[in-house]
């Protein structure tokens, strides 16, 4: 390219320039318009933040990301508690924060977003020497909880964008009709590529830790589950429960629903990956894995009345403290509830038997078919130095309307017994009908009629199980799989009905259920007493009746000397701040302390273990 | 050629390969023994791989091994190719090829000063981008940048890891 | 660090300095400077005095996790902060072995045409501004606020942007975001014509830029001299082209070249260039699919890059800007090394080019290499 010769005129053509519009903007004169919808700057600007304090849970995802450590996570005190959530809020520091939105995106519960006010500026204060400068001017670029910058929502989450992942890995399930002709466990569990794709998702944030009745180093075991040492996860797991395979497919999972993921999309399955864990490691490899030398030798003996859950807690962390310790159970075989009282097609024998093969191994002595009395109590109260009862509520409560020698009428307990000694070949038959009622609405109750749906599928290849429960939907006490899967398997489920009176025919068997429609369930007090009425009525036909309306501890074996001192509150013991009865070395755990719940049933196991141990100390 | 007919021409070509490997479609990765540095790149230089792109190094602290890193490029075959050699840690060294590339004088000053590798036959030494430097290379992995700056600056409040 | 003017001795004819250039020049993006041996104001020897914008980012990213590093990377590159972004992110991919979706590849591609608009304009000022054509550098920054406003719309930043991330990118486009960069698109085009007044059909730009800092095409290739430098000496290569990246290899365009080599050719072949960005994005707002924008990543605290390692180049306004990246599995980078588009221009092609030129053709033949400093001060 070359030049040519100007011409003449030329500096005059420049003079056209005159009469054009500027490049620049006059502003603030003119304003460029650019954004449509709003004024100043763009939509979704990434400005100053703002948090809602209400929404936010204090899982410090926020200050993991922040690349340049601007965010730092402060308690305050001025926080509302709420379940779930700790006290620590966000403290963002100006002076580093480089607005990159990271916190925003990761934000679990879409508290945190930020604003269109980017203006960041503040009058000099003429009074502020050099020590108090900092103190001051912190103020404007320090941005704290009790500071709310703006509400102008500028860059906020967007589930659609989300970088935390918010689907679950999906758990194989066997489809209702391989599942519902027999008592194979229904959730095939993780394969170690699904194991590690769920253990990803993780923040660790430890608000399932503060939720965990036992406190599990949750984070810790998911995080070794994602790094594929599945030896590290069995060694963190064992630190704080003594029973994973049962807690792994039964527990309550109390974690899950505080999980910070939860809040904007499915909880980590903390409760797969534990079992994950726990059986992918053979039980040879235990030993390797956990320490099994007591840490110190107590040389004491303790004697724990009830093979449940929180006798066999109690036994192991006793046993690493060094005690003897010698169960005594009842039953053929330990394993109290989660034996006799899950199905197996939720809790297989062999994940019940490792837990407690691995805890026989470490010397605990299980005396199973002995039943305790009140002489053989004075006998153990004498020959040990410490006696823990951990009975459980094992006797069913009764709806009180069956008249004497009524047969076809049984509780739920006594038939869950049955069912898995049937299917342990222990007995030869269980007894059932083809059209068979289940009142409750509990998950005991969904075990029964599940449980029955399979033995008649097995039996007559048929399904007909009605259940009949006094809640409403919203508030059904049962967890929301086992509604599901019932329904899958044939179950009829009735809400909001009670039992009025049960209707024989002529021979004096069964033949059906008079209902009446329950009004309300709880008082004003949120006590329960369920409100009837007679004129709405419903009459279910069926020739067995299974009551799952709770059960009850049975302390006739205490001796009444001891009983007599020790203080009751609806059922269950009241103990002291040494986890006591009140009585010299007499203590308590599970049920009978905290009510029906496994997880709770080792973490008073271990809370027992532990007044145990201060005792000799 | 392509990538898999220019490897098999190197490896006939040239003897004393350790390894060759294809990274994608237009990239490929040779490993060759410190000694045999020079003698690759010059064969390589006259195979038409004429552009080189980076000089630069790896500080492998567990193996006790700094990984010397030259990018070549080749506008006939468009091939991108990663020369690699490895040298010891404590006392690393490794002949200049300011002979074979001009360039090279300033990547190899610019790389003698993060890691501390002597160029042997390059005696441009003089700092190029950290004046007045005291501590040790800093892109070893033993240098502690967050320690660094505590002492210079003094302490940050919250210290991450 | 040196005087300004130091007093070496006498020659034949003059005095000889030595004349401490920089650190800061309007001609510049970054702090840096030339340490110029002059005999009169001809330039002797030049030595390049890098290091006053250090930041130390290769030894920062090995301290930060993954997917942290995308908000440290862009700030090597103010003009362009993109490519940093998009050479990260693809690193990742190839480590990963990620698809990335196809819309995303083609919001990827607008993106970095857009920032490349913004640092050509961004270089029209500075060629503007040292020769002495102030206008243009009013012009340029000015128009290039319309580019900065359709960022921030975006992606939530004017300058920095962090929208690129390994697997897609961070946002949709917004509602009426495409109509508005058509707008913009289309006005910038009417303003090219202007500028082609004001700079390239200017007898005193031509004048000061014919023949200045001329490069043969052996000695551009021997200096690993890339980009559109290159291509104004004849080589007609873009790795836009010939190892596509995003969506480019969906997208039909030519390639311009000059053959002088020298700094009107170059200057000219950003302007052909600029024209080029023009009608890529012209082309992929045309052909951009429906679909989503971001490939299923993992959770950010437990993302782990396979191990290995990988250089990945694209093609920024001033050449080749690559990332030598290593992964040894975990959960950060082992190593990153930045080879910025100008290295070896501003730092050894320079020693064998300016001498001979004058003082005051320095900053004029800076800004026509567009050398910007944090490409090897980074």
């Amino acid at each position: 390219m070359d030049y040519k010769k100007k011409s003449f005129f030329a500096p005059f053509n420049s003079l056209k320039y005159l009469l054009k519009d500027p490049v620049t903007i006059r502003y603030p004169k003119e304003n460029k318009k650019t954004y449509p919808e709003v004024e100043g700057v763009s939509p979704q600007y990434r400005g100053r933040h703002f948090n809602d304090l209400e929404k936010c849970i204090g899982c410090g995802t926020c200050e993991d990301i922040c690349p340049t450590g601007a965010i730092q996570m402060v308690e305050f005190d001025d926080v509302k508690e709420k379940n779930g959530a700790t006290k620590k809020r966000p403290v963002i520091d100006y002076g580093r924060c480089c607005f990159c939105g990271f916190c925003v995106d990761v934000c679990t519960t879409s508290s945190l977003g930020m604003s269109r006010e980017y203006v960041n500026n503040f009058p000099t204060p003429p009074e502020a020497t050099e020590d108090t400068q900092g103190e001051i001017i912190s103020k404007y670029f320090i941005i704290r909880p009790d500071l709310n910058f703006s509400k102008n929502q500028g860059w906020i989450t967007d589930n659609n964008y989300s970088w935390l992942e918010l689907k679950r890995v999906v758990m194989g399930i066997f489809n209702p009709e391989e599942r519902s002709n027999s008592f194979l466990e229904i959730v095939k569990g993780y394969t170690k590529e699904e194991a590690i794709l769920e253990a990803r998702r993780c923040v660790a944030c430890g608000l399932c830790k503060d939720a965990c009745p036992i406190h599990m180093d949750i984070p810790e075991y998911i995080m070794a589950i994602f790094n594929d040492d599945v030896k590290e996860s069995v060694k963190e797991i064992y630190k704080t429960n003594p029973l994973p395979e049962v807690c792994g497919r039964v527990c309550t999972h109390k974690c899950e629903s505080v999980c910070s993921l939860g809040h904007r999309g499915e909880p980590v399955a903390i409760r797969w990956l534990k079992r994950y864990a726990v059986d992918s490691l053979p039980l040879e490899e235990y030993k390797n894995v956990i320490a099994n030398k007591p840490i110190k030798q107590a040389g004491k003996s303790v004697a724990i009345i009830g093979g449940g859950p929180a006798g066999l807690s109690a036994a192991y962390f006793l046993s690493f403290m060094g005690y003897r310790i010698t169960i005594f159970e009842k039953e053929a075989k330990a394993g109290g509830i989660a034996r006799y009282g899950i199905p197996a097609y939720r809790l297989p024998e062999d994940a019940l038997n490792k837990d407690i093969d691995f805890i026989k191994s470490l010397g605990v002595e299980i005396k199973t078919n002995t039943n305790i009395d009140k002489n053989m109590f004075e006998k153990i109260y004498k020959e040990y130095d410490a006696i823990i009862i951990s009975t459980g509520f094992d006797l069913p409560r009764s709806t009180n309307l069956s008249r004497n020698g009524m047969e076809n009428v049984v509780g739920a307990l006594p038939f869950l017994h049955d069912v898995r000694e049937f299917l342990s070949n222990k007995i030869s038959d269980v007894k059932i009908t083809d059209n068979v009622l289940v009142i409750g609405g509990g998950n005991v109750a969904f075990d029964c009629s599940r449980s029955v749906a399979r033995l008649q599928k097995m039996k007559f290849g048929k399904v007909k199980v009605t259940q009949v429960c006094l809640e409403t939907p919203d508030i059904i006490p049962a967890d929301k799989e086992e509604i599901e899967e019932s329904a899958e398997e044939g179950v009829t489920l009735i809400y909001g009905m009670g039992p009025k009176e049960i209707i024989l025919d002529d021979k004096g068997n069964i033949k059906g259920l008079d209902f009446m429609k329950c009004e309300s369930v709880f008082d004003e007090n949120m006590r329960f007493n369920p409100k009837f009425n007679e004129n709405e009525r419903l009459i279910c036909e069926a020739t067995m009746i299974i009551e799952a309306i709770g059960q009850a501890p049975d302390y006739s074996f205490i001796p009444e000397e001891y009983r007599s001192k020790m203080k009751f509150e609806r059922g269950k013991i009241v103990l002291d701040e040494n986890y006591s009865t009140g009585i010299e070395k007499i203590f308590a755990a599970g049920d009978i302390v905290k009510g029906p719940d496994i997880v709770n049933g080792i973490a008073t196991g271990l809370n027992a273990a532990k007044g145990v141990d201060k005792l000799f100390n | 050629m392509n990538q898999k007919e220019l490897i098999e021409y190197i490896k006939n070509n040239f003897k004393g390969i350790e390894n060759i490997k294809s990274i994608d479609e237009k990239q490929f990765s040779i490993t060759v023994q410190k000694e045999r540095i020079i003698n690759i790149l010059s064969f390589l230089k006259l195979s038409n791989f004429k552009e080189l792109a980076l000089i630069t190094a790896v500080d492998w602290i567990k193996e006790e091994k700094i990984e010397v890193v030259y990018i070549l490029f080749s506008y006939e075959y468009e091939q991108q190719l990663i020369v690699k050699t490895y040298i010891d840690r404590q006392e690393p060294s490794i002949e200049s090829i300011k002979n074979l590339w001009e360039i090279a004088t300033m990547y190899e000053r610019d790389v003698h000063e993060f890691f501390g590798i002597d160029f042997i036959g390059n005696d441009d030494k003089r700092p190029l981008i950290l004046h007045n430097w005291k501590d040790i290379p800093p892109l070893r992995k033993d240098f502690d940048s967050l320690k660094y700056s505590n002492t210079i600056f003094g302490k940050f409040k919250k210290d991450k890891e | 660090m040196s005087e300004i003017l130091t007093y070496l001795g006498k020659d034949e004819e003059y005095e000889v300095y030595e004349l401490f250039f920089g650190p800061n020049h309007p001609g510049m993006s970054g702090n840096f400077s030339y340490i110029l041996t002059v005999d009169g104001h001809t330039i002797k020897k030049v030595s390049p005095d890098p290091g006053l914008l250090h930041r130390g980012f290769e030894k920062l990213v090995e301290r930060r996790l993954w997917l942290q590093n995308i908000a440290l990377i862009p700030r090597i590159c103010v003009p362009e902060p993109d490519i940093n972004e998009m050479v990260y992110s693809t690193a990742i991919e190839k480590l990963c072995h990620i698809d990335v979706p196809l819309r995303a590849s083609y919001i990827r591609t607008i993106v970095l045409e857009m920032a490349r608009l913004s640092a050509f304009l961004f270089g029209f000022g500075g060629i503007g501004g040292t020769t002495g054509l102030y206008t243009a550098s009013y012009w340029s920054i000015s128009d290039r606020d319309y580019l900065l406003d359709l960022f921030e719309w975006l992606t939530g930043a004017r300058v920095y942007h962090m929208y690129i991330l390994p697997g897609g990118v961070r946002r949709d486009l917004p509602n009426g975001w495409t109509e508005k960069l058509k707008e913009t698109i289309d006005y910038l085009q009417k303003r090219l014509n202007e500028y082609d007044r004001l700079i390239y059909n200017n007898p005193l730009v031509i004048k000061r830029l014919k023949g200045l800092g001329k490069i043969e095409k052996e000695l551009a290739i021997e200096y690993g001299i890339t980009g559109p430098n290159l291509k104004a000496t004849g080589v007609k290569y873009d790795i836009r082209k010939m190892v596509p990246y995003a969506a480019y290899d969906k997208i039909d365009f030519d390639i311009p070249s000059q053959n002088e080599g020298d700094g009107l050719a170059r200057a000219i072949q950003r302007r052909e260039e600029f024209q080029l960005s023009l009608d890529i994005i012209r082309k992929a707002l045309k052909d951009i699919p429906d679909g989503p924008v971001r490939a299923n990543m993992p959770n950010p605290l437990k993302f782990k890059v396979p191990k290995g390692e990988v250089y990945v180049k694209i093609e920024s306004a001033r050449g080749e800007h690559a990332y030598y990246i290593v992964s040894d599995g975990g959960d950060k980078p082992y190593r990153m090394a930045v080879r910025g588009g100008s290295y070896t221009a501003g730092l050894i092609l320079a020693q064998k080019v300016l001498v001979g030129c004058r003082i005051e053709d320095v900053a004029l033949w800076m800004a026509t290499m567009d050398i910007c400093p944090p490409d090897f001060d980074r």
